[in-house]
């Protein structure tokens, strides 16, 4: 089992960043290539919504991300913003809904990471935030990964 | 991103990570040529691109738009083979077509 947390402002710049340090610290799990790419984008999703969404293009807000892996290479990542959070997360899960077309977002971030975590699931409400619960089964790349 | 034009088509060449911040990098400036330009085709090349997220999807969607109401046309140049399932999962090949190769800077 390992864990580590990150907390940062929420500025556009650190959302590569922050990406980016997950992805490095999942790698001793050895994932392959699809796997890399599936958690990168499902992560991506996470936290441009935290900081488009949640703190509305503001970037003094603060963005919280942990993540842990156990020995089977189970992999739970939580986002977490104090932002405006969502009335309505039904709503939000539609696939190409979104609350903010004129910033030409596609509505696809919901839609994405529930299709490359195994487990998907938002706690939110209007004016108090919102957490993104994530888990994703690895299998990487060869089977002592497995055991 | 670079860019051309040749003839009456509308070259991008996008490199590196298609995601929010590169999104916002170059958006007012593909806006502001395909304004200028007025192309009857863009062409987004996308082979140097190693990730994008639904930003970009949002991007390319909003240039379709753009593009649509003068009557021009888009079509997505060398997307990896994730990148593809990306773009699969909103539809966009629906509306767009997707090609291999064109033209190179």
């Amino acid at each position: 089992m390992n864990e580590m947390k990150l907390s940062f402002l929420s500025k556009a710049e650190n959302e590569p960043f922050a990406r980016t340090a997950l992805i490095a610290f999942l790698m001793p799990l050895n994932p392959n290539v699809e796997e890399i790419m599936e958690l990168k984008t499902m992560i991506a999703e996470a936290l441009t919504n935290a900081m488009i969404h949640g703190y509305e293009g503001r970037e003094d807000g603060i963005v919280e991300v942990s993540v842990r892996y156990d020995a089977q290479a189970m992999v739970e990542i939580i986002v977490k913003d104090c932002g405006c959070g969502i009335a309505d997360v039904a709503l939000a899960m539609q696939p190409l809904y979104t609350s903010k077309a004129y910033l030409e977002r596609s509505g696809m971030g919901m839609t994405i990471m529930s299709t490359f975590a195994d487990e998907f699931h938002v706690e939110s409400s209007a004016g108090n935030g919102c957490v993104v619960h994530l888990r994703k089964q690895l299998h990487g790349q060869c089977e002592h990964a497995l055991q | 991103m670079r860019h051309q034009m040749i003839n009456d088509t509308l070259y991008f060449y996008f490199h590196g990570d298609f995601d929010n911040l590169a999104v916002q990098n170059v958006k007012q400036l593909c806006i502001d040529l395909i304004h200028k330009h007025k192309p009857a085709v863009v062409k987004m090349d996308f082979e140097d691109v190693s990730f994008i997220d639904s930003t970009g999807i949002g991007f390319v969607l909003a240039r379709y738009k753009q593009l649509n109401k003068m009557g021009a046309r888009l079509v997505l140049c060398n997307l990896s083979r994730a990148n593809q399932t990306l773009f699969h999962m909103s539809g966009v090949f629906q509306i767009l077509s997707h090609e291999r190769n064109g033209v190179k800077l």
